[in-house]
């Protein structure tokens, strides 16, 4: 009963937020008094509304989802296991190493232009998403590899223990809490970035294709029921993930040893 | 045939902890190592396992031989429970029946068998050092190598284990080094003790055929 009350009041606490957050909108809104710049929330939420009636705001959706996953979950595969074997082999991290920093200094824009000439433009968002969310996990990988218990690692040598029994009840349970960290921030660039990539290459169905449509017939509800939608998705994947992952019992992954 | 240390010299930067150091543990014996902290017992130990290298010398009688090993510190996983981080040792050398049964032994060997499907993170710093025993105790090990692994238990419990690990040792007569700072514990288990001394490390003392089980 406690803890519920505690959780009805964290809640409270963040709906007011919210509601204190679109009050000041409105309020704005009034101030400048042209929607074209900043249309008021009830404005914007009337327009989402009308677009959630159509198909196809919700194909949108559905395809710009399958780009974040499918970009996301290529780039937590190949960041695991190539992080993996970076953090347990110095020659491979210093291989990978400057591949990761350039990828991390490049713009987000460059990126995205590249793949345009590389890729058609249904999967030219699925590549950069990929390309951007890699370097977080392989880099959180490797760290959580490194930050690995000595102790721990000296006690399966004197036992013996197979490299591969090390890998998974050793290293995986050490580096679940810095995977957790690198997925969680990922994601939420995975999201940014797709969509971008998306306002640029205008695939037939995306959530980017419809803000550009939106910026460019100076269609500002559109635009900004649009951008809430991506909020809202975003949002919900991070705390979707951020639950399964905190949540992954470790007694699964150990309830073989 | 017995482990021989000939010559052994070990630097960490300007600091001589073995500096032609020679020593030798009789096959199927318990020997204990007595000194003070901080001489380089436990970096012996670590050396003879193979955990730590050093700079010359040699050492024989080790050949494809396994270690059972108590830390000074518990070394459990987190993450696992004690049953778990028994049965995370003896994966690959028994099948899983036998694991359970092993398991199941030596944690009633330490008086843990209540306790298998506790974490470390739920047990006090004795029951931990006693889930690292059964550990040690229920590998296969050819040699056994202790480090002070009866610090931080009661008394009672103390004697109880010395008496389960003076048993189970007659049963095979694994060849046994232990580290240890209590003469009296040393007294009643060890076959020979060695006192140790000095930097470099040195023997000071040597009592052979003690005999005193107990």
């Amino acid at each position: 009963m406690k803890h519920f009350i505690t959780f009805l009041k964290n809640r409270l606490r963040s709906v007011f937020a919210i509601i204190f957050w679109l009050i000041v909108w409105e309020i704005i809104s009034l101030l400048i008094g042209r929607e074209i710049y900043l249309p008021s929330p009830i404005h914007t939420a009337k327009v989402l509304i009308e677009l959630a009636a159509d198909f196809t705001f919700w194909l949108s959706i559905l395809m710009s989802v399958f780009r974040v996953i499918l970009g996301f979950m290529i780039s937590c595969f190949l960041g695991i296991i190539i992080g993996i074997v970076c953090g347990l082999n110095r020659f491979f991290y210093e291989l990978f190493n400057p591949l990761v920093v350039a990828v991390k200094s490049t713009p987000v824009m460059s990126i995205i232009i590249i793949a345009l000439l590389w890729f058609e433009s249904d999967n030219v968002a699925i590549f950069v998403c990929f390309l951007m969310c890699f370097p977080i996990i392989w880099t959180n990988v490797v760290q959580g590899i490194w930050q690995v218990d000595e102790n721990l690692l000296q006690m399966a040598q004197v036992y013996k223990v197979k490299e591969l029994l090390v890998i998974r009840y050793i290293y995986m349970p050490s580096l679940m809490p810095y995977l957790a960290a690198g997925i969680t921030t990922a994601l939420g660039l995975g999201w940014k970035v797709t969509v971008a990539s998306e306002v640029l290459s205008s695939p037939k169905y995306s959530i980017g294709g419809h803000l550009y449509n939106a910026k460019v017939y100076l269609q500002s509800p559109q635009l900004f029921a649009w951008t809430g939608v991506v909020i809202l998705l975003s949002f919900g994947f991070e705390h979707v993930f951020k639950y399964a992952v905190e949540n992954i019992n470790k007694n699964k992954l150990l309830k073989d040893v | 045939m017995p482990i021989e240390v000939r010559h052994l010299t070990k630097h960490y930067g300007e600091l001589k902890v073995f500096e032609d150091f020679c020593i030798a543990f009789e096959e199927g014996k318990i020997t204990a190592l007595l000194g003070p902290s901080g001489c380089g017992k436990t970096t012996l130990l670590n050396i003879i396992s193979g955990l730590e290298p050093y700079n010359a010398g040699s050492i024989s009688g080790l050949d494809s031989k396994s270690f059972s090993y108590i830390f000074q510190e518990d070394r459990l996983m987190p993450w696992s429970t004690v049953e778990q981080n028994i049965r995370f040792v003896l994966r690959g050398r028994y099948t899983d029946t036998e694991i359970g049964k092993i398991t199941e032994q030596y944690l009633k060997m330490v008086g843990l068998e209540q306790y298998g499907h506790y974490y470390p993170r739920q047990l006090s710093g004795g029951m931990k050092q006693r889930a690292a025993i059964a550990r040690a105790f229920a590998y296969p090990g050819d040699i056994l190598l202790m480090d002070e692994p009866f610090k931080g238990l009661d008394e009672e419990l103390k004697t109880g284990l010395v008496q389960s690990f003076i048993s189970l040792w007659q049963k095979d007569k694994r060849t046994a080094i232990m580290v240890t700072h209590d003469r009296e514990e040393a007294q009643r288990i060890a076959d020979d003790i060695y006192i140790l001394a000095g930097k470099p490390l040195g023997i000071e003392e040597k009592i052979v055929g003690n005999g005193k089980k107990c």
